[in-house]
């Protein structure tokens, strides 16, 4: 190949990709980053479903912007490199307008820091890490491109302590955390949450991922007189610790972090799993008409297995952070980065969610859509999570308080 | 007293997980002097074959879990073949002194990718064929599968002891780890009884398998964490010793349970690594290895 028509080549690919993000009927490309493999699979596959749904919807009513919605998955993994890896897939070579997704504190942190340098908005949906939305606040940074719809560590740890030492009236209670950001996280919160009411944990152990004997840890507990324990892993360890308290012969509640409402905690842990408590900022519970719509359209979807959502909060925020996205862009008028991020931050349209209805989710300086009185304590009852308090289940509509 | 009980037990359950493992990497490292670096997945796809025959999976269950066993383990054989044939022969023959290292990784690589294939990637529950309510002994509590998994792998390990000593193609196994050139002259298949030990490795790790399934869980990752675990249990025990796997094991699961609940649960696999640089660095062959003199 002569140097001439190498030059033509090139000149040609580049005017090529000009002219494939000038056109105007093109369609509006969401990345969504998500474990759909290993422990967190069962969120990041709900979650990716869930958006699908609501992209199907918005796609069937004609679009955004007279443009069709189309969805770039990409597994993560749940490894932080891979995030990464994608993460700059997704901003250089698929040009997405904004992202939605993470399951993992972890890959969250390591991500969003590419979409801040390139202006363009993402809104984590399921990791919970109190960080995660605290990495580029004003005045350090002008603007915050990262956004969250689920319920941050804060305001589930709170409610963890709530439910074992206020209602349920708890003196001793165990932390048994993993040892990933996660965990560590979210042990810290439990024990800043512990501290405002004067507890201090009796134990306070950790754990690796895909460890298959808990009998140190939960020895301790047990020595140490919990009558409780609180945990912060995933899905399969929290199932080592249900079915190694079996093996002890000591059965003390478990009341932890929503991922207890985890398929796979159920699944592999049994009838252990039973009376397990957590947050929820949603529940496969058709209380509400749009929740009754969403069970419905999502069952019929995806048919899952024993018509469980494998993980109903990461389907119902995935769901839902589509319609937030796309009120914003239709608000923004356009897919800039940074007019989208403008109206996400000012959003005038009221969004009527599955999990609450968004009535300006979020300002400049608060990225957290959900507030503290929106989740809900769950319970597994009979493999499902199920409301762990009627009152609760008769007031589904909780809306949000800035 | 009922807690250093407890402890001790658990770690010993958990010791004899290691050891089974482990033992697969002595076999083959004693006729050929080469180790199957992907016994970790070995021991997966052995659990995850039993549990598309036991387990409901994969439309089942076909089989009970004793009746399982049999397929499991020519299943293990089997791949043992395959694992010599394409990664380590040719090393062999080549007298490459590290190839085998290479290609026993990339091998179990792609295992591990294959059984997420057709596994996926979750961890399972495997059903287990005893009650899962504990025993209590002097206040400990043992799960029964937990002595299952003692019981079976002092079996296996008596049973691959008595093939060595009292057939006669377990003399020629004998004979090749001791002098592969030798018994070549003699008479034996040497090379034969090199893919006999890997089969014979592979299935000892798919028997592990289906042995930890019902305790553990199931996945196409479990092997990695365990593998490298009963690695250094095998260096810690010496790569030759039949007893040496046990003790290493034993120590090492005590290890752990101990240091988890009398230090903190935070520094568990530290003295486990701390005896592995121990043993590496005052006997490197192992608690209980012979050491071996290399003739140049």
């Amino acid at each position: 190949m002569n140097n001439f028509t190498l030059r033509a080549l090139v000149t040609g690919i580049a005017l090529a990709s000009l002219a494939a993000t000038a056109t105007a009927a093109d369609p509006i490309k969401i990345g969504i980053s998500g474990p759909y493999t290993g422990g967190s699979s069962p969120m990041g596959l709900s979650m990716r479903d869930g958006a699908k749904l609501a992209v199907a919807e918005i796609n069937k009513a004609g679009g955004v912007l007279g443009r069709q919605l189309q969805m770039v998955e990409r597994d993560d993994e749940a490894k932080n490199e891979r995030g990464v890896q994608i993460t700059q897939e997704l901003i250089n070579k698929e040009h997405v307008v904004a992202t939605l997704g993470y399951a993992n504190t972890g890959v969250a942190l390591a991500s969003t820091r590419f979409y801040q340098e390139a202006k363009i908005p993402v809104i984590d949906n399921i990791a919970t890490g109190s960080a995660v939305t605290r990495q580029f606040l004003p005045p350090e940074f002008a603007d915050n491109y990262v956004f969250r719809n689920a319920a941050f560590d804060g305001i589930q740890a709170q409610m963890i302590v709530e439910e074992a030492v206020t209602r349920r009236k708890f003196a001793k209670v165990a932390i048994l955390a993993d040892s990933t950001n996660y965990g560590e996280l979210g042990k810290a919160d439990l024990e800043k949450a512990l501290a405002a009411k004067n507890v201090k944990a009796v134990a306070v152990e950790k754990f690796n991922i895909k460890d298959v004997d808990m009998t140190a840890q939960l020895l301790k507990a047990k020595e140490a007189g919990a009558q409780a324990i609180l945990t912060y892993a995933i899905g399969p360890e929290l199932a080592q610790i249900a079915n190694g308290m079996k093996k002890l012969g000591w059965k003390v509640p478990m009341i932890g972090s929503w991922t207890l409402s985890m398929g796979n905690f159920i699944d592999n842990a049994g009838a252990e799993s039973e009376g397990a408590r957590m947050p929820q900022t949603f529940i496969q519970e058709p209380n509400t008409p749009k929740r009754k719509a969403f069970i419905e359209a999502y069952l019929h979807a995806y048919n899952p297995a024993n018509g469980r959502i494998p993980s109903p909060v990461s389907a119902a925020q995935g769901y839902d952070s589509v319609y937030i996205l796309a009120a914003a862009i239709k608000q923004a008028g356009n897919t800039e980065g940074p007019k989208i991020r403008a109206a996400l931050e000012n959003l005038s349209e009221k969004v009527d969610g599955v999990v609450t209805v968004y009535d300006h989710p979020f300002t400049h300086d608060n990225h957290e859509a959900i507030t503290s009185n929106i989740p809900v304590i769950g319970e597994v009852k009979g493999g499902h999570v199920q409301y762990a308090y009627e009152e609760e289940r008769k007031n589904p509509l909780r809306l949000e308080k800035h | 007293m009922a807690i250093l009980l407890q402890l001790l037990m658990s770690g010993i359950a958990l010791g004899m997980i290691y050891a089974v493992i482990a033992f697969g990497y002595q076999s083959t490292f004693a006729t050929s002097g080469t180790l199957n670096f992907g016994q970790g997945e070995a021991l997966m796809l052995g659990a995850l074959v039993g549990l598309s025959l036991a387990g409901t999976v994969s439309g089942g269950p076909y089989l009970n879990y004793w009746l399982m066993l049999p397929p499991v383990l020519l299943f293990g054989a089997l791949q043992g073949v395959v694992v010599e044939r394409i990664a380590v022969r040719p090393a062999i023959k080549t007298k490459s002194e590290f190839g085998w290292i290479m290609s026993t990784i990339a091998l179990g690589i792609i295992f591990r990718n294959v059984a997420e294939n057709i596994w996926g990637r979750d961890d399972l529950p495997f059903p287990s064929p005893l009650p899962t309510d504990p025993i209590h002994i002097f206040g400990a509590s043992v799960l029964p599968m937990e002595l299952l998994v003692v019981v079976g792998a002092l079996v296996m390990m008596l049973g691959v002891e008595f093939f060595n000593r009292r057939t006669i193609y377990g003399k020629a196994v004998v004979a090749t780890s001791t002098d592969r050139d030798a018994a070549g002259l003699m008479g034996i298949n040497t090379s034969m009884v090199i893919t006999f030990s890997y089969a014979l490795s592979s299935m000892t790790a798919a028997f592990a398998g289906v042995l930890i399934a019902p305790v553990t869980l199931t996945g196409a990752s479990m092997g990695a964490v365990l593998g490298l675990k009963a690695f250094a249990v095998a260096i810690i025990g010496g790569l030759n010793s039949g007893l040496g796997v046990v003790v290493g094991g034993i120590l090492l699961g005590v290890a752990e349970t101990t240091t988890g609940f009398y230090v903190s649960t935070g520094y568990k696999d530290v003295p486990g690594l701390i005896l592995l640089l121990l043993v590496l660095s005052v006997k490197p062959s192992g608690l209980f290895g012979k050491t071996t003199i290399k003739k140049v």
